[in-house]
């Protein structure tokens, strides 16, 4: 797909996170705002979901962000669109963070951070042992890399090669109480993936068209890292970079104001 | 017993086996590692990457065991045990050495004393404390068919055997001492199975029988079959190498205060504290009565006071 047709699904996939979001009454609009334009890219332009049987891997490690994925994969018509209506309500089909047993097209329970990168990792080289060429992507956000256990699935994953494997990182600078910088710095985040082995690609991570770059670069063999710069809050003007917008629910005026913006 | 778990997987396990460790296990999968260097990856100290990778193996259809000591198995990476092995309910086996205080006196760190009441929290979870040889046996080849998650509980080797035959079905509660009239039944777990076939000995030399059952499979238990055992004694000593509340003993507490069985109950294991004493294996027993002559002792006055 052309990237027209990618930034077309990021400005739906916003659309139903802010619906989600104002339905439900739930957080975490400006997590998922952030990586809209990844998830899109990734499901129309990266991902190869044919035979099913044999796709590739996506894990929203991030998951608080689930909003995301759910209406990235409602628009790709792998999970049912019906349900994005009962997200995160009461005997709703959708939880706030994921199920792999709740809907189609949910690779990996997620909701703790700092799992999905090492799962991933397992997943990668359970294909290579298969000798099939199915490849894994994991999403992960600035503030997961806090946890010790991305470190060391950092550690480990260069000497297994796993050329099968990209991370992205959801770069929006603003974790659940502030700037990463000012809580537990990760900085510089490209020399320490690149000291651990990985190939490092920075982005931006609303470039439609820079992120497809990266994301479909041919591998060099070693695990990938794609650094994606982005702005919590994305696409809704007065929730870009605003910590509140962690954890604030959509009320009409909000719901009203974000779809004018994203229409 | 760990080598007799281990082998029975290499040997009949399929293509889809792999075995992770985490940096434990030094010269146990030699041979496994010669001959198919890609169904065994040391994953190094890093017990949270472990557990996760385990899950992700899994979910690429592969039947996955992950060894290590109990500590590093089930507690450093609790949560990644939980929402990753068993909320997705895969196929992982974790398997753990070191049950009790196995590596006594290696101290607190590497004792298991809580790791079935940790378990138990574990819904989707099988529980498996193999008692010698047979049981272990029978115990990898029950793992090699589970479809969801398991755990065994493993001393490490050179225990007694118990059994004289092949054990049929490790899941339910195995009867390894059944005197026609029996006045006790003791039930144990795991390793501690030496010192209670010796307690039923001197028990017996006193004039009282005990029937001696042992539970390889904690969970879940198979109450009805062990209270139907269980009939005609009027007391139950539960008997192990971990601490009574969150282990077997707990487990049958319940039991009885939700069935109301004739017997009394008394539990026998593990202190619940913390432990500084300095011994080896059969000294913390010693210290805790947990060995031969302490339990018959023991026994024989609980039996006497009921009287």
């Amino acid at each position: 797909m052309n990237t027209t047709g990618i930034s077309d699904t990021a400005r739906r996939i916003r659309r139903e996170i802010i619906e989600m979001a104002y339905r439900s009454g739930g957080p975490h609009v400006g997590s998922a705002l952030s990586c809209a334009d990844i998830m899109a890219t990734l499901y129309d332009g990266v991902l190869r979901l044919e035979p099913w049987e044999q796709r590739d891997i996506f894990i929203l490690s991030k998951a608080h962000a689930a909003m995301s994925l759910y209406a990235a994969l409602a628009i790709k018509g792998i999970l049912d669109a019906k349900s994005l209506e009962s997200y995160c309500r009461d005997r709703g089909a959708l939880p706030a963070h994921l199920d792999r047993f709740s809907a189609p097209g949910i690779e990996c329970s997620a909701g703790s951070l700092g799992h999905g990168l090492n799962i991933g990792l397992g997943m990668a080289y359970g294909f290579n042992r298969q000798r099939c060429d199915r490849r894994v992507f994991i999403l992960i956000g600035d503030g997961e890399s806090q946890e010790g256990s991305v470190w060391e699935g950092a550690l480990f994953a260069p000497r297994l090669g796993l050329g099968n494997v990209t991370v992205i990182m959801d770069y929006n600078n603003l974790q659940g109480y502030g700037r990463p910088r000012e809580i537990c710095g990760f900085e510089p985040v490209q020399a320490k993936w690149e000291a651990f082995g990985w190939q490092v690609v920075l982005t931006d991570g609303h470039d439609c068209q820079a992120l497809l770059r990266a994301l479909t670069a041919a591998s060099d063999g070693r695990p990938r890292i794609v650094i994606a710069n982005t702005v919590k809050g994305k696409g809704v003007s007065f929730m870009e970079d605003q910590l509140i917008w962690h954890y604030y629910t959509v009320t009409t005026e909000h719901h009203d104001r974000a779809l004018r913006e994203l229409a | 017993m760990r080598n007799t778990f281990i082998d029975a997987v290499i040997a009949r396990g399929g293509n889809d086996l792999m075995i992770v460790s985490g940096d434990a296990g030094l010269g146990v999968f030699d041979e496994f590692r010669r001959e198919v260097p890609d169904s065994f990856l040391n994953l190094g100290v890093a017990e949270q990457n472990m557990a996760s990778f385990a899950a992700g193996l899994a979910l690429t259809g592969h039947k996955v065991y992950v060894y290590n000591i109990i500590p590093f198995l089930l507690y450093r990476c609790y949560e990644q045990v939980r929402n990753d092995i068993c909320y997705q309910k895969l196929p992982v086996v974790m398997v753990g050495v070191g049950s009790g205080v196995t590596y006594a006196p290696a101290g607190m760190s590497h004792y298991a004393v809580e790791d079935l009441g940790l378990a138990a929290t574990l819904p989707n979870l099988t529980v498996l404390s193999p008692c010698d040889a047979r049981e272990a046996q029978t115990a990898a080849d029950f793992t090699l068919t589970a479809p969801g998650p398991v755990y065994v509980r493993l001393a490490k080797r050179g225990e007694r055997a118990i059994h004289g035959t092949p054990v049929p079905d490790i899941l339910q509660p195995l009867v390894v001492s059944a005197p026609d009239a029996a006045d006790c039944a003791i039930l144990f777990h795991g390793s501690i199975a030496d010192d209670v076939m010796d307690a039923g000995k001197l028990l017996k030399e006193r004039g009282i029988s005990a029937r001696v059952i042992s539970l390889p499979c904690l969970q879940p238990l198979q109450e009805d079959v062990l209270l139907d055992m269980l009939q005609g004694v009027r007391m139950v000593v539960t008997v192990e190498e971990h601490y009574a509340e969150t282990g077997l003993g707990g487990s049958v507490a319940r039991l009885a205060a939700n069935r109301r069985p004739a017997w009394k109950l008394r539990e026998r294991g593990i202190p619940n504290r913390f432990l500084h004493e300095i011994h080896d294996a059969g000294g913390m027993r010693r210290c805790f009565g947990l060995n031969a002559a302490a339990l018959a002792r023991d026994i024989e006055g609980w039996l006497n006071d009921g009287r």
